[in-house]
């Protein structure tokens, strides 16, 4: 009985999972849409952060569902998959930082790159690192939130808070049922992060 | 003191030039009107006013020595994205 709720539990969590990566891929669209008609290259960087996420979360869920059909050879694969997704995440905030870092001139596309190794030269304790990132990313977003005052900015924000409230639920470890509903509330943090993103994409392309 | 200038991108500029010509409604723009609202030299205004026609942003009128500018459908069309993505680059803090 107590596997079935788990498994039913896995599958919400692999849907969570799944909408949340179609969300990330559609903020990615955009940007990249925005990028092609401005050549400004912070929408670049932050199409890729959202890419980045995107193909993270199909990641684990591909893993995930691996682990599901053939348990007893999917241990390295789920081990492999579940680093390749916190590095994933981590490699995303790394972007996001200097994507929603304001200022112009002193913007390079190095800091991008840079941001990109920064997961392969720190300590493997990759949710610490991703809350460490995430905090630097929601404190920009307040920034530009208290100088804007958009609705899309506080949208914005909103969803960052949310991821980095994901990452805090999510350094639980998961030892029993209890536990796991915690990690589901930190998915459904995530989710409803990226679904903050997806209603200022909404708003952001009403016609006037 | 000196103040800086805030940076605008080539496609910001031709936004505020197709802006200022959609405020003139159906009386057009003139070259002047076009050239202190978008804030430009004389020689970009028309290097800008050129690659505008040229895109078929912007249709010209010619009445003896007078020039006037009206926005096209695909102007008007372009303006309408510019809008969005400004707004979604404003949400992230990016200046477009």
């Amino acid at each position: 009985m107590q596997s079935q709720i788990v498994f039913a539990l896995i599958r919400i969590d692999l849907i969570i999972e799944v909408v949340a990566g179609i969300i990330a891929l559609m903020v990615s669209h955009y940007a990249n849409v925005a990028f092609g008609l401005t050549r400004q290259k912070k929408l670049s960087d932050l199409s890729t952060g959202f890419l980045v996420l995107s193909a993270g979360m199909f990641g684990r869920v591909i893993g995930t569902l691996y682990f599901l059909t053939d348990p007893a050879n999917a241990d390295r694969v789920l081990g492999i998959v579940i680093v390749a997704y916190g590095v994933m995440k981590i490699m995303a905030y790394a972007i996001f930082i200097t994507a929603t870092h304001r200022g112009q001139r002193k913007y390079h596309s190095n800091y991008a790159m840079a941001a990109l190794a920064l997961p392969f030269l720190t300590s493997p304790e990759l949710d610490v690192i991703a809350i460490l990132l995430l905090i630097v990313v929601v404190l920009q977003t307040l920034m530009n939130y208290a100088s804007v005052r958009s609705s899309f900015a506080l949208y914005v924000f909103v969803g960052f808070t949310l991821l980095l409230v994901s990452h805090i639920l999510g350094m639980i470890n998961v030892i029993d049922l209890q536990t796991y509903f915690i990690y589901l509330g930190s998915q459904l943090a995530q989710f409803l992060g990226l679904f903050s993103f997806l209603v200022m994409l909404r708003q952001a392309q009403k016609d006037e | 003191m000196s103040r800086k200038r805030a940076y605008r991108s080539k496609v910001r500029i031709l936004a505020d030039m197709l802006r200022t010509i959609q405020a003139e409604g159906e009386d057009g723009a003139g070259p002047t009107k076009i050239l202190y609202a978008a804030n430009l030299s004389h020689d970009r205004l028309t290097q800008y006013i050129e690659e505008l026609i040229e895109k078929e942003l912007i249709k010209e009128l010619i009445d003896g020595d007078n020039r006037s500018y009206f926005l096209t459908q695909k102007g008007r069309e372009f303006l309408i994205e510019y809008r969005k993505i400004e707004r979604l680059s404003q949400a992230f803090g990016i200046d477009v």
